[in-house]
C-alpha cells in the first residue's frame, strides 16, 4: 500500500461546497457525500472540517440553512446556495481555470 | 438580504449560546448517525461502525467548538466597528475622568459612582472584545483527502489510516475574503 504524499490540491474547502450546493440544498453530511460523488470519489472532506467551512460561508451570506426533516425522519438543518453565493462560485471557478491553465502552461514550457 | 440574516443570526446567538450549541451538537449527531447507519450498511457490526463514524468525524468537541464561535462572530468586516468601539470608550473614560475630577473628594456618593463607572467600562470593553472578535475571517485549514481512487473504492465505509497519509492542507479565505488562488495572483 502506497503511501506517498498526495500533491498540494491547489483549490478551497468552500468552493467545494459551494459548487455541491449549486446541484441542490442538502445537509451537511450530503455535502460530503456529493463532493466524494462529483469528484468520483477522488476527494474526501474530512467529515468534521466540513461544518466549520458551512458555518463560514453561512455568515458570509453566501449560504443559507434551515432545519427540515431528512429522508429517514429526522431533524436535520439543510443548506442551500443563496443568489451571492452563486456569484461567488463563478468567481471561484474563473479563479480554480486561471490557475490551472497558467500550471499547465507552465508544465508544458520545454 | 442573506447578510441581514446573518446579521439577525449573529444576533440570535450571542443572545442565546446555549440554544445555538444544542443546535451545533443535533447537526454534528445527525452526521455521526448517519456515517455510522452507512458503516452498518456497508457491512460493519454496529459497535464498529459507531467507531469507524466517530473516528472519521474527527475531534467532535472541537468542531462543535469552532461552529458555535463562528456562530458568534461578526457577518462582515469589523474593522469600523472596532475603531468605533474604542474611540467611545475613550470619549467615556475621558468623561468619567473629568466627572471624578469635579466631584467632592470625600463624597461617598462620588466614589461609589466612580467605582460603578469604571466597573461598566471595564465590563463594556471585555464584552466589545468578544463580541468583535478578529479570527472571523482567520485562515483556517482544513483537510480534503486526495485518495486513490482504487484504493479508496476498495476502503470506501471501512476506517483506514489512508486518510492521514495522504491529507493535504487546503486553505480557505483569508481576512481580505481572499482564496489561496486569488491570493497567487495578488500582483494583478
Amino acid at each position: 500500500m502506497s503511501k506517498s504524499k498526495a500533491g498540494l490540491l491547489q483549490g478551497t474547502l468552500d468552493m467545494l461546497i459551494l459548487k455541491a450546493l449549486s446541484l441542490g440544498a442538502l445537509h451537511g453530511y450530503g455535502v460530503g457525500q456529493r463532493i466524494a460523488q462529483i469528484s468520483d470519489d477522488t476527494l474526501k472532506i474530512e467529515e468534521g472540517s466540513l461544518y466549520p467551512g458551512l458555518y463560514r460561508l453561512e455568515r458570509r451570506g453566501w449560504v443559507e440553512s434551515e432545519w427540515d426533516v431528512s429522508d429517514n425522519n429526522q431533524r436535520a438543518k439543510f443548506y442551500k446556495l443563496t443568489r451571492a453565493g452563486r456569484k461567488q462560485l463563478i468567481i471561484e471557478e474563473q479563479n480554480w481555470e486561471r490557475l490551472a491553465g497558467a500550471t499547465m502552461k507552465a508544465l508544458r514550457a520545454s | 438580504m442573506s447578510r441581514i440574516k446573518a446579521t439577525v443570526q449573529f444576533l440570535h446567538a450571542w443572545r442565546h449560546p446555549y440554544e445555538i450549541a444544542r443546535e451545533v451538537e443535533t447537526e454534528l449527531r445527525f452526521h455521526v448517525e448517519m456515517r455510522t447507519r452507512a458503516n452498518i450498511e456497508g457491512g460493519m457490526r454496529p459497535d464498529q461502525a459507531q467507531l469507524a463514524a466517530r473516528q472519521s468525524f474527527g475531534d467532535f468537541d472541537r468542531v462543535k467548538a469552532k461552529c458555535c464561535e463562528i456562530s458568534r462572530t461578526l457577518p462582515f468586516d469589523s474593522t469600523l466597528l472596532k475603531m468605533a468601539m474604542y474611540i467611545t470608550i475613550a470619549i467615556l473614560a475621558g468623561a468619567a475622568a473629568l466627572w471624578a475630577v469635579n466631584m467632592p473628594h470625600h463624597s461617598f456618593t462620588g466614589v461609589l459612582w466612580q467605582l460603578v463607572a469604571i466597573v461598566v467600562l471595564a465590563r463594556a470593553f471585555v464584552v466589545g472584545r468578544r463580541a468583535i472578535s478578529t479570527k472571523q475571517f482567520a485562515e483556517d485549514r482544513a483537510s480534503v483527502f486526495v485518495t486513490d481512487v482504487e484504493r479508496f473504492r476498495k476502503d470506501k465505509g471501512l476506517p483506514s489510516d489512508v486518510c492521514e497519509a495522504h491529507s493535504v492542507g487546503i486553505a480557505a479565505h483569508d481576512e481580505q475574503g481572499r482564496t489561496p488562488v486569488e491570493r497567487m495572483f495578488k500582483s494583478e
